[in-house]
C-alpha cells in the first residue's frame, strides 16, 4: 500500500475495485465502514454485488475482466470535464499530454458497451473521485489476477496521477496483500528479478554487492517466474524446493501443475502438513508453524513486525530457515552457519537498503513502515510524498484487451473465483480449526436464480462445471450476488478443485494467472 | 497543530485535576485527561476505541459549580474546569452502583479465559468492597443456550447492559449484528428478531466477547481449555492469515495453545480481529501436523525418518541435479506465509548455492 | 380503497423528513402489526441495520409484533384512572391491555381503540367525544394561553384570525429577527415543559449557532402522568402553537419544524394536520412563509408510546429514527440537535404563549405573574378534587387556593392527604408542605419541583404505598435502560414498594435511601434523577405507613 491502514478512515472518496475486502481483509474493511459512517463517499466496482457494494454510494457492476475499459471511461470524463489536478500533473508527472489525447478516444458510452455499466454512473464516479479532497483507491486480486493485471494497476495509477490523489494522507493506490507475509517474501528477495530490498538483479552494482556478500558469482540475467518454471519442469528444471505452498491446489490448471511436479527428479517440500503438494515430494521436512516460530513479517502497509514463539513444535519440526540452511550445509556450502532467526533477519537488514535502519531489536514494537533507510529514521508510512521513487510519475497509455478466453456457445458462462471470510486459501489451516465448519462446510457455486432455471439446475442440487481444461462437480446455490451470466466459486475445498478449470492465460509481465475470468459450462448432473 | 499557545507542550489549555493544574488537548474528555494522570477512574461501559456512552455512571467526578457529579467519559474538558476524581461521596456512589450491578447478575467471578475484559466487573466489586447481597431482587437478562455457534457464549444472565458489545459491533466492526431490545430492566441484548448469531449479520469476529466486562459473552474455544493445567501465558505475535498484520496475544499453558486475544495496542489492528484471527488458531496443534522428516522409499511411499537421513537425501538430490543438468536445473519457491527468515534463506540458498535467480514466491496465485 | 403496497409506502415516505416513525405507523396500521417482512423492507429502504430497527421498535409500547396487536384496546391504568376503577374496566374488555396515562385525567377513563379515544368508567359508558375544555377562568385573573381557547371556532384558521391570531406574527415578520428575540427575552418567558430555561436565550443560542438548516421542534409528547394541558392547547388552539413555531423559525433562521406528538392523542393529530393544511394553503407555511423566498414548513410526527421521548434528546433521537436513548449533554440541542444541527426544542405551552406576547407585549406577559415571577402556568389538576381540569394560574399562585377555591376542594367531605408535583416526577407534598406557591423556587424549597405542572390530589382514604408503588412501577417501565442507576434503581425501588426487600425497617430505609441518593445524583437524565422523589417524600411524610408496609411484608 502506498498509504497506511490508519489512513483508510480519512479519505472523503473511496474507490474500491476488485477487492472483496469484508471477506478477505475484514479488519481493514472495518476502517472503510467507519469512513462511510463518518460520511465518506464509497464507489465500488465489482462484478458481484458484494457487501461493499451494498454499502456503496455508487456501485459499478462491471463485466468480469473489463476493468481497463471502465477506468479509461473514467479517465476520459476527468480529462474532458477539466477535472485534472493540473498543478500536480505539471509538477510531478510526464507524458500527460499524450495520455489526455489517448483517453479522449474512450468516452464512457464506449466503456458502457464493454463493461455493461451505465455511462452516467461511470461519469459520476469519475467526477466524485476527481473532485475528492482525499481520494483513495483500494484493490486486490480482482485487479491483478487477469491477463491484463498490470494494465489494470497502471490504469489505476493513471487515475491517481491525473487527480493528484497520491503522496498525501488519506489518498494513494493501495493493494491489499492477501497473505500474512507475502509482502515480506518480496522484501526478502524471494523474487526472480530482485535481490532483497527490491534491488534489481540486472543492475551490475547490486550484482557485485551480492556476489561479494554470498561469496560466489551470480547470474546476470533474470530468473524465470514460478509459472514459467513449472512449464520447464522435467526439461530444464529437474529439482525443486518448495516452502509452505500447496502449489497443486492454489495454482491454476491443476492437472498441468501436478504433471510438472511429478516430472521432477527431485522435489523437497518444507511444510507443516502433508499437503497435496508434499505428497508428491521425495523429501518432506516438517516445519515449525506460526505460534512456534520466532521471526519477522511485513504486512500490506509495509509495517515490519515480530512473530514470536509461544509453544514448542510437535516432534522434531524445525524452522523453515533452519531446514534450508542445513540442506546447504549438507551440500558442503559455507556461509549458512545460522543459529537463530535474529541472525538471519539481521543479515537481511544489512543487505537491504529499505531495512537499513532496522534490526531484530529495533522492530520490537512494530511501529516501522519501510523504507527505513538509516538508523533513527522514523519509517515511511506514506510513499511518494514530494517525489516518486523514479522521479516523475509516468502516465501509461493503456488499451483494453479481451480476457484470454471469452464466453462462447460451448462455454457460455463467466466463472470468477475468489475467497470467503471463514476459509483461508485451501483450508489447510482453517479447515483444521475447530468450529469453522459451522460457518462454511462445503463449496457452492453462486449463481443467479434466473441462470439456475435457465440452465435447468436446482438450488442446492449438483452440477457439473467444465472448461477446456477439465470439469468439477459442485453444488449450486441460487442467490443474486452474482449477476445473470456470471458465477462464482472459491478454490478453498479440495473436493471441488475449481483450479482444474482456470488458467486460460497469464499476465505477460507478472505471469499472474487469469484466475478471475474463466468461461465455463454448467450442466445438471 | 493543536498547540496554538506556543508553550511547546502540545496542550491547548489547563484544568485543575485533584488540585493540580494539568494540560488538556481540545476535545478531550475529563476521563481521558484523568487517565493520562493515572487517576484510575472506575468504569464498566468504557472502551477507549468506542464513542463514550455514559451508561454505567461509575466514572463520575466532582465538577466545581455542578450540583451533581458528572460522568467524566462524556464530559469534555473546558478551560478552567476544576474536578475531583476521588471523594467520600464519589466512593459511596461507586460502591452503591457496584452493589446494584451485582444484584442483577448470577455470577460475580468468571473465568479470565472468557475474554480480554472479562474481569472488569469482578475487579471493581473487589476494589469498592461491594456488599454483594444488597439490593436483592429480580435478575436481568435471558441467556441463550439455544445458540449452537461454536465460538461465542451468550450467557446474558451475567449481562449488565453496558452496550459495549452493541457498540463495538457497530462502531468498530461496522456489522450492526447485535442491538438492544425492550427498555429498562427488561433490556436485552439481541440480534434481529431474537435469532441466533449464525442467522444474523454476525461475522464472529469476537470483538463483543473481548469487550464484555462480565464474561456474559465469552470465548467458547478458550473456555474449553479451562481444565488445561498451568498458568496462562500471553505471547504477542501477528495473526497468520491475511496481509493486514493484526497483532494478537496468544494464550498458552505449557505447550498447549488455548486461545487468542486481540492486542488492543496492535499497531495495525488497534484491537480488531476477524473470525480467522480470533478463532482459527488451533490448526497449529492439529494431529495432522508433520512432526518428523519423511523420505520417499523404494516402495514409492513416504516414510518418517531422522533429520540426518532427510537432509542428506535433500542435499544429494540438488547436488545430483547440478552435476547432471547444471546449476539452472534447480528452482526454489518461497512462502508468503512463512517469516522473512524463511524467504530470505530460500533466496540465499538459490543465489548462494547455485548463483541463479531461479527463485520466486507464491504471490502469483 | 386499495391497500397500499410496501413499495407505495416506501416511495411515499423515503424522501420526506424524519420518515421512520410515520412509515412504521403506516405499516402497523395497514397490517395490524409490524411483520418481519415489513421491517426488513424498511431496513433496506432507509438503510437502517435490521438489528437496530428491530431493537428500536421493541422500545415503543404501541408497536406490536403480534398479528392484530394494533387492534387490541388499551386502557389507561395511570394513577388517576386507577382511582376511578381502571383495572375493573380493563378486566371487562376482552383482549385489552393496560397503558400508561394518556392525558385524559380530567375525564377518566380513556381507552385507546386504534385511532380513537373512548372515555367512560364502565364498558357501557365508553364513547368517543371531544376532549374537555379548560374550566371557566377565575374572574380576577387574566389568562394568557387560555385567553381565547373557549371561543368557538378558535381551532380554525378563520376563527383564530377572528380572535387576533397571526397578527402578532405578521407584525414581527415585518421587523428584524433581533427585535423578536428582544421581545421574547424581555417577556421573561421560560420553558413550560418543566426545565424552565429562558426561551429567549434558547432561541438566541440557536440563531447564533453554526450549521444549517436549523430546526424548530415542538415537544408535544406529553407523557407525564397527570399532565394534559398540551392536549387542550392543541385541540382547541392549534394555530397558536403553529404561530409560535413560525415566530421561532423567523427569530432563529430555521426553515423547518416538527411537532413531535404523543401517540396517545389521535384526535389531536387530525386537528393539527387540518390546521397545518390551512396554514399552508394561506401561505403561512411554505416557500415564502418568512418573507419572499424564505421558506418555513412544519410536519407532525407521532411517537409510539415511550415516556422517555418527552426528554428532548430522546425525542430528537426518536425523530431521527434512532434508538430513543437520551443523548449525553453537553453538547445541547441548541448547537447539536436534530441531525446534529442547531435546534430549538420547546414545549407546546411555551410556543402557544408566544402569539399572545407578540400582541400584548413583553411587559404585559411579565406582569401576569405574581411578584417577581413572570407570566402564567397551566396546571393540570386531577384526582380527588371537585372540578379537575386545566387551570392557567399566575406564576407564584398559592396551591391550596387553586385546589380549594378554583377547583372546589376535595369532594365527599374528605381531607387532602397528599398531592403529587410535576405529574409524578416531583414526588409527593403533604401536610405543611402543601402551603406552597406555584413557582419553582418555592416548590424546590420543599424538595420537589413544578415541572410541566401536573398535580394529582389524593384524599385521606388513599393508600399512599399503593400510589407510590404504581408510580415507581411506571418509572421502572419507562426507564430507557441506558444508565445503570435508573435501570436497576427503579426496579429495586418498585420491588421494595411491592413488599420485597429487607424485612428490617432500618435496613429497608437504608437501601431505599442509598438507591435514591445514587439515582438522584448519578442518573444520566431527569427520569432517574426524579424517580426517587417518590420514595424520599413517602418516607418523609408517611413514615408510619412505611413502617407498617415493611412489617406487613415479612
Amino acid at each position: 500500500m502506498s498509504n497506511p491502514l490508519a489512513d483508510m478512515d480519512k479519505p472523503d472518496v473511496i474507490f474500491c475495485i476488485g477487492t472483496n475486502m469484508t471477506e478477505c481483509h475484514p479488519v481493514a474493511a472495518t476502517r472503510i465502514k467507519r469512513a462511510v459512517a463518518q460520511g465518506a463517499k464509497l464507489i465500488v466496482a465489482d462484478p458481484r454485488r458484494i457487501a461493499l457494494a451494498e454499502m456503496a454510494d455508487i456501485y459499478l457492476p462491471l463485466r468480469v475482466g473489463s476493468d481497463v475499459a471502465l477506468l479509461l471511461g473514467m479517465a476520459h470524463v476527468i480529462a474532458r470535464e477539466g477535472l485534472m489536478d493540473e498543478d500536480f500533473v505539471a509538477a510531478r508527472t510526464t507524458e500527460g499530454r499524450d495520455f489526455v489525447e489517448h483517453v479522449l478516444e474512450y468516452p464512457p458510452e464506449w466503456a458502457e458497451s464493454i463493461t455493461g455499466v451505465d455511462a452516467k454512473l461511470i461519469a459520476e464516479a469519475a467526477r466524485w473521485y476527481a473532485k475528492a479532497e482525499r481520494g483513495a483507491i483500494y484493490y486486490t486480486l480482482g485487479i491483478t489476477e487477469h491477463i491484463c493485471g498490470v494494465d489494470n494497476v497502471q490504469s489505476l495509477c493513471n487515475l491517481a496521477l491525473m487527480t493528484g490523489n497520491v503522496g498525501r494522507e488519506g489518498t494513494g493506490i493501495n493493494p491489499m496483500r492477501g497473505q500474512n507475509n507475502i509482502q515480506g517474501a518480496g522484501d526478502s528477495g524471494a523474487l526472480p528479478n530482485n535481490y532483497p530490498g527490491f534491488q534489481d538483479v540486472l543492475d551490475p552494482a547490486y550484482q557485485a554487492k551480492f556476489a561479494a556478500a554470498y561469496g560466489r558469482e551470480v547470474d546476470l540475467e533474470l530468473g524465470p517466474t514460478k509459472v514459467t518454471a513449472l512449464d520447464m519442469c522435467g526439461d530444464r528444471i529437474r529439482a525443486m524446493i518448495i516452502n509452505g505452498e500447496n502449489t497443486v491446489v492454489t495454482d491454476p490448471d491443476r492437472e498441468h501443475c501436478e504433471h510438472a511436479l511429478r516430472s521432477l527428479d527431485h522435489l523437497v517440500v518444507i511444510d507443516i502438513f502433508l499437503t497435496e503438494t508434499a505428497q508428491l515430494a521425495d523429501v518432506v521436512l516438517p516445519a515449525t508453524a506460526w505460534a512456534e516460530t520466532d521471526g519477522v513479517c511485513s504486512n500490506t502497509e509495509r509495517r515490519v513486525q515480530r512473530l514470536r514463539k509461544a509453544v514448542d513444535p510437535p516432534g522434531e519440526a524445525k524452522p523453515d530457515w533452519w531446514c534450508v540452511s542445513r540442506i546447504a550445509q549438507r551440500m558442503g556450502l559455507k556461509g549458512f552457519e545460522f543459529e537463530s532467526a535474529k541472525q538471519v533477519f539481521n543479515e537481511l537488514c544489512s543487505l537491504s537498503p529499505i531495512y537499513a535502519g532496522l534490526d531484530w531489536d529495533v522492530i520490537e514494537h512494530g511501529e516501522y513502515h519501510w523504507p527505513v533507510p538509516e538508523r533513527g529514521h522514523p519509517g515511511t508510512p506514506i510513499l511518494h510524498q514530494g517525489e516518486f521513487e523514479n522521479g516523475r510519475g509516468i502516465f501509461q497509455l493503456i488499451r483494453y484487451r479481451d480476457p484470454a478466453e471469452t464466453i462462447s456457445e460451448e462455454y457460455p458462462i463467466w466463472l470468477t473465483t475468489g475467497r470467503r471470510l471463514p476459509a483461508y486459501h485451501t483450508r489447510t489451516q482453517t479447515g483444521r480449526a475447530a468450529g469453522i465448519e459451522y460457518l462454511l462446510s462445503e463449496e457452492r457455486l453462486e449463481m443467479h436464480p434466473t441462470d439456475v432455471s435457465k440452465w435447468g439446475l436446482e438450488d442446492g442440487g449438483w452440477a457439473m462445471m467444465s472448461s477446456p481444461r477439465g470439469e468439477v462437480r459442485i453444488k449450486v446455490e441460487a442467490n443474486d450476488r452474482s449477476p445473470p451470466g456470471t458465477v462464482f466459486a472459491s478454490f478453498s475445498f479440495n473436493d471441488v478443485p475449481v483450479n482444474f478449470l482456470t488458467g486460460g492465460g497469464y499476465d505477460p509481465i507478472t505471469h499472474t494467472a487469469e484466475l478471475k475470468v474463466c468461461p465455463v459450462r454448467v450442466e445438471p448432473v | 497543530m493543536s498547540d496554538n499557545s506556543g508553550n511547546g507542550t502540545g496542550f491547548d489549555f489547563e484544568i485543575t485535576l485533584d488540585g493540580e493544574k494539568v494540560g488538556v488537548r481540545r476535545g478531550e474528555s475529563l476521563y481521558e485527561v484523568s487517565e493520562r494522570h493515572r487517576k484510575e477512574i472506575p468504569t464498566l461501559c468504557y472502551d477507549p476505541r468506542l464513542e463514550a456512552f455514559g451508561g454505567c455512571r461509575l466514572c463520575i467526578v466532582e465538577l466545581d459549580g455542578a450540583r451533581n457529579p458528572v460522568a467524566s467519559c462524556t464530559m469534555r474538558a473546558e478551560p478552567g474546569m476544576r474536578i475531583t476524581t476521588r471523594s467520600a461521596r464519589l466512593d459511596m456512589h461507586r460502591r452503591v452502583l457496584m452493589e446494584m450491578v451485582a444484584s442483577e447478575n448470577r455470577d460475580m467471578d468468571v473465568d479470565p479465559l472468557s475474554g480480554y475484559a472479562s474481569q472488569e466487573m469482578a475487579v471493581l466489586l473487589d476494589r469498592y468492597d461491594a456488599r454483594t447481597g444488597r439490593f436483592a431482587g429480580a435478575r436481568s437478562g435471558r441467556s441463550r443456550p439455544d445458540d449452537d455457534n461454536p465460538f461465542i457464549l451468550r450467557d446474558y444472565e451475567n449481562c449488565i447492559s453496558c452496550y459495549r458489545c452493541v457498540r463495538v459491533c457497530a462502531e468498530q466492526e461496522g456489522d450492526y449484528a447485535i442491538s438492544v431490545m425492550n427498555r429498562g430492566f427488561e433490556t436485552q441484548i439481541t440480534t434481529e428478531f431474537e435469532g441466533l448469531l449464525g442467522d444474523s449479520a454476525c461475522t464472529f469476529c469476537g470483538q463483543c466477547v473481548q469487550t464484555c466486562p462480565t464474561g456474559a459473552l465469552a470465548d467458547i474455544k478458550a473456555l474449553a481449555n479451562a481444565d488445561v493445567p498451568g498458568e496462562t501465558e500471553k505471547t504477542r505475535t501477528v495473526c497468520p492469515y491475511c496481509g493486514v498484520g493484526c497483532a494478537v496475544d496468544l494464550m498458552s499453558r505449557g505447550d498447549k495453545l488455548i486461545g487468542v486475544q486481540p492486542a488492543m495496542d496492535g499497531p495495525a489492528n488497534e484491537g480488531a480481529l476477524c473470525v480467522k484471527g480470533q478463532f482459527a488458531f488451533d490448526f497449529v496443534q492439529h494431529p495432522d501436523r508433520l512432526a518428523y522428516p519423511m523420505v520417499r522409499g523404494e516402495d514409492g511411499e513416504l516414510h518418517e525418518t531422522d533429520w540426518d537421513t532427510a537432509l542428506d537425501r535433500a542435499a544429494a538430490g540438488f547436488t545430483a541435479a547440478v552435476e547432471n543438468h547444471g546449476r539452472h536445473s534447480v528452482y526454489g519457491v518461497a512462502s508468503g506465509r512463512a517469516p522473512h527468515e524463511a524467504a530470505y534463506m530460500m533466496q540465499r540458498f538459490i543465489r548462494g548455492a547455485f548463483g541463479t535467480n531461479q527463485i520466486d514466491n507464491c504471490s502469483r496465485a | 380503497m386499495n391497500m397500499p403496497s410496501d413499495a407505495d409506502l416506501l416511495a411515499k415516505w423515503r424522501a420526506r423528513p424524519a420518515p421512520l416513525l410515520p412509515l412504521l405507523h403506516e405499516f402497523h396500521e395497514r397490517d395490524g402489526f409490524l411483520s418481519e417482512e415489513s421491517l426488513r423492507a424498511i431496513s433496506e429502504d432507509l438503510r437502517i441495520p435490521i438489528a437496530d430497527l428491530f431493537g428500536t421498535i421493541t422500545f415503543y409500547h404501541h408497536f406490536s409484533r403480534d398479528p392484530d396487536g394494533y387492534a387490541r384496546a388499551r386502557v389507561c391504568t395511570g394513577p388517576i384512572c386507577a382511582l376511578a376503577g381502571a383495572n375493573e374496566l380493563l378486566a371487562g374488555l376482552p383482549n385489552a391491555q393496560a397503558m400508561p396515562c394518556p392525558g385524559r385525567c380530567d375525564e377518566p377513563i380513556p381507552v385507546l381503540d386504534r385511532d380513537r379515544v373512548l372515555c367512560g368508567t364502565t364498558v357501557a359508558e365508553l364513547a368517543s367525544r371531544p376532549s374537555p375544555l379548560p374550566p371557566a377562568p377565575h374572574p380576577d385573573v387574566e389568562e394568557c394561553v387560555f385567553a381565547h381557547i373557549r371561543t368557538p371556532g378558535r381551532a380554525t384558521l378563520a376563527g383564530y384570525r377572528a380572535s387576533g391570531g397571526y397578527a402578532g406574527l405578521e407584525n414581527a415578520l415585518r421587523g428584524r429577527p433581533d427585535a423578536l428575540l428582544d421581545i421574547i427575552d424581555a417577556s421573561g418567558l421560560a420553558g413550560r415543559g418543566g426545565a424552565g430555561f429562558p426561551t429567549g436565550r434558547k432561541w438566541r443560542a440557536v440563531a447564533e449557532a453554526a450549521g444549517e438548516p436549523r430546526t424548530i421542534v415542538c415537544n408535544a409528547d406529553e407523557g407525564e402522568p397527570g399532565c394534559f394541558k398540551d392536549r387542550a392547547l392543541m385541540d382547541y388552539d392549534p394555530h397558536a402553537v403553529i404561530e409560535g413555531m413560525i415566530a421561532a423559525g423567523f427569530a432563529t433562521g430555521a426553515m423547518r419544524g416538527f411537532i413531535y406528538l404523543r401517540y396517545e392523542y389521535p384526535d389531536t393529530l387530525h386537528i393539527l394536520e387540518t390546521a397545518l393544511e390551512e396554514a399552508r394553503d394561506a401561505g403561512l407555511l411554505g416557500p415564502d412563509a418568512l418573507g419572499p423566498g424564505r421558506p418555513f414548513d412544519l410536519w407532525v410526527r407521532r411517537g409510539a408510546g415511550a415516556y422517555i421521548c418527552g426528554e428532548e434528546t430522546s425525542l430528537l433521537n426518536s425523530l431521527e429514527g434512532k434508538h430513543p436513548f437520551p443523548r449525553n449533554r453537553p453538547p445541547f440541542p441548541v448547537t447539536h440537535g436534530y441531525e446534529d444541527l442547531p435546534t430549538v426544542v420547546n414545549n407546546v405551552e411555551t410556543l402557544a404563549s408566544v402569539p399572545h406576547i407578540l400582541v400584548h407585549g413583553a411587559d404585559w406577559y411579565r406582569g401576569l405573574g405574581i411578584g417577581d415571577h413572570a407570566g402564567t402556568k397551566v396546571i393540570s389538576l386531577s384526582g380527588d378534587v371537585a372540578r379537575p381540569g386545566n387551570y392557567e394560574v399566575p406564576m407564584g399562585f398559592p396551591l391550596m387556593t387553586l385546589i380549594d377555591d378554583w377547583a372546589g376542594g376535595v369532594p365527599g367531605g374528605r381531607k387532602i392527604q397528599a398531592v403529587t408535583m410535576a405529574g409524578l416526577s416531583g414526588g409527593f407534598l403533604a401536610g405543611e408542605a402543601l402551603d406552597v406557591t406555584l413557582d419553582e423556587p418555592d416548590i424546590r424549597s420543599k424538595g420537589s419541583f413544578l415541572g410541566a405542572g401536573g398535580i394529582m390530589v389524593f384524599d385521606d382514604s388513599r393508600d399512599m404505598i399503593e400510589v407510590a408503588h404504581s408510580a415507581m412501577e411506571f418509572f421502572a417501565e419507562e426507564s430507557c435502560g441506558k444508565c445503570f442507576p435508573c435501570r436497576i434503581g427503579t426496579q429495586r425501588l418498585t420491588e421494595r414498594l411491592h413488599g420485597d426487600g429487607p424485612p428490617d425497617i432500618g435496613a429497608w430505609i437504608d437501601e431505599v435511601h442509598d438507591l435514591g441518593d445514587t439515582m438522584m445524583q448519578t442518573s444520566a437524565c431527569g427520569l432517574g434523577q426524579a424517580a426517587p422523589l417518590i420514595t424520599e417524600s413517602l418516607i418523609r411524610y408517611f413514615p408510619d405507613r412505611v413502617s407498617r408496609h415493611v412489617a406487613q411484608s415479612v
